[in-house]
């Protein structure tokens, strides 16, 4: 009985705290909003280096990374799908399952999970320094709107290389896999094209585009939330662990929910 | 009220049952020059927080150019902060960009001016305020006075009406802050603009501002000139410059 209450208490208080969480996430997106009302006096030139080093490192940095993990993977599902398909005789679907499981759904979810490991960390990491050292607060006297200055170049970073890495994740996966599937398996370069080509659809691309842009939007959005919220130095580490781990399972439900609404 | 830059009216704010502020009222004219001082929580902070309009949570009126700060909406407040510059003991440089990059940043968001306009000025500036051989580095490899003259470089580049110093000359050696202390003079001496110091110096100031205005647990204790500063036998002003243990104040 006393255990049974116990968890009772444990389990109310973390649905409180996540409501909690969720009603300040909601006023943080409010304030993101308000401040796209000074967004008319925002000069381009003023976030333009930002914006520009942001998606170099978020996209141009991150590409031998990509590429490898895309090699990898496209030859691993290549393999699997050539050894295992003409067992249930439908070797014909080679196309559609790489269209399937890598160009709707590993890529994306793999390139988004790159990228915040590597950049959602590090925008929650200098965000809760910058906060700590007191710069948010000079540029906030200056008069500079920091959630606009901040944020919004960030964004636009993130939706440019999301959707870059994710469409050259797919070309590496398909064609990368298939050159070192070579080494196991014999696949005609004609046949293994136009299956490819047969099983591409409208549809599939443009489920790519709104993942790499929902993505896009997310992975700074939330990753800077947390960069805002430490009080102290000691709570930098813990609040970047929450904005990686948070940004990953708030993507992984995103996927299911646009992987559903397109192909259900 | 033309000639009244800043107008503070019976400000008050208690916060977790302590009051922060109590009553202050107090004027600033265009030109004049006043410096703040007192114990530590003496309100001064506070103070400094709400004219710099980071916080409204408080009781009584804050009058800048005959216009309530409350009353400014969101574009109005920004825009409201680029009339005053601010100086504070953490210096917060922007760490990843360099002396010339910090010092632009509020030209390069608030003016009109171009690149090579810009570049004249932050120039000037670096000239001036002998920052020439590190103007290309990042703050991490800034000596502490370089930091405090970058600083002060970016707080007075849009030439603000209302400079605000916060603490932020401890810890640094006189000789090395002479072209700030030099600058900071000058513009003292500039019959329109006016200079807030806090401090717990106010005696490094008497040169250079016109009136002083002491603060104890919220409450202005003592507010005269250069000369009330000097010869006043106001028993708080006494125990604060002799730095007495016993008086009016109590000091844990």
């Amino acid at each position: 009985m006393i255990e049974k209450g116990k968890i009772a208490v444990l389990v109310g208080r973390r649905a409180l705290s996540t409501w909690e969480g969720i009603k300040h996430f909601h006023e943080y997106m409010l304030s993101i909003l308000k401040s796209f009302k000074s967004f008319r006096y925002l000069r381009f030139r003023s976030i333009y280096s930002i914006a520009v080093n942001q998606t170099r490192f978020t996209g141009f940095d991150a590409l031998p990374f990509v590429i490898f993990i895309a090699l990898v993977i496209g030859a691993t599902v290549i393999i699997q799908a050539t050894t295992n398909l003409p067992k249930f005789g439908v070797e014909g679907f080679i196309g559609n399952l790489l269209v399937i499981i890598v160009a709707r759904e590993l890529g994306p979810l793999v390139t988004s999970l790159i990228v915040v490991s590597r950049s959602g960390s590090a925008i929650a990491a200098e965000i809760a320094t910058q906060k700590w050292s007191r710069e948010i607060l000079s540029m906030e006297i200056i008069g500079i709107d920091t959630r606009l200055y901040i944020v919004f170049p960030r964004i636009v970073a993130s939706i440019l290389s999301i959707f870059s890495l994710i469409i050259i994740f797919d070309i590496v996966a398909f064609f990368g896999g298939y050159l070192i599937s070579q080494s196991v398996v014999y696949i005609p370069t004609d046949i293994f094209i136009q299956n490819l080509l047969d099983s591409f659809s409208l549809i599939d691309l443009l489920a790519t585009v709104i993942k790499s842009v929902i993505y896009g939007i997310l992975v700074p959005l939330i990753c800077c939330y947390y960069g805002f919220m430490p009080k102290s130095k000691f709570e930098i580490p813990i609040y970047v662990s929450h904005a990686v781990m948070r940004t990953l399972v708030i993507i992984f439900i995103i996927n299911v929910v646009i992987s559903a609404m397109f192909y259900f | 009220m033309d000639d009244c830059l800043l107008k503070i009216d019976n400000l008050s704010c208690t916060r977790e049952g302590v009051c922060r502020l109590k009553n202050i009222s107090f004027s600033c004219n265009r030109g004049e020059n006043m410096v703040f001082f007192g114990p530590e929580d003496s309100g001064m902070d506070t103070l400094v927080s709400f004219i710099l309009d980071l916080d409204r949570d408080y009781e009584g009126s804050i009058y800048y150019r005959g216009r309530m700060l409350s009353e400014f909406d969101y574009t109005q407040g920004l825009k409201y902060k680029t009339g005053i510059g601010y100086l504070h003991g953490d210096y917060g440089l922007i760490s990843n960009m360099t002396v010339e990059d910090n010092i632009s940043l509020p030209l390069k968001y608030h003016s009109n001016l171009t690149v090579d306009e810009i570049k004249k000025v932050v120039n000037r500036a670096v000239d001036e305020l002998n920052l020439d051989q590190c103007k290309k580095l990042r703050p991490i490899d800034l000596s502490r006075s370089e930091i405090l003259r970058t600083a002060y470089a970016r707080s007075i580049i849009m030439d603000p009406d209302l400079l605000i110093v916060e603490h932020a000359f401890e810890g640094q050696c006189p000789v090395n802050i002479l072209s700030f202390t030099e600058s900071l003079e000058k513009r003292a001496a500039h019959e329109g603009r006016s200079t807030f110091i806090v401090t717990y110096h106010p005696e490094q100031f008497i040169e250079q501002s016109d009136r002083f205005v002491m603060f104890y647990r919220g409450r202005i204790v003592f507010s005269g000139n250069r000369r009330d500063f000097l010869e006043s036998d106001n028993k708080y002003l006494i125990q604060y410059k002799n730095v007495a243990p016993h008086g009016p104040m109590v000091i844990l």
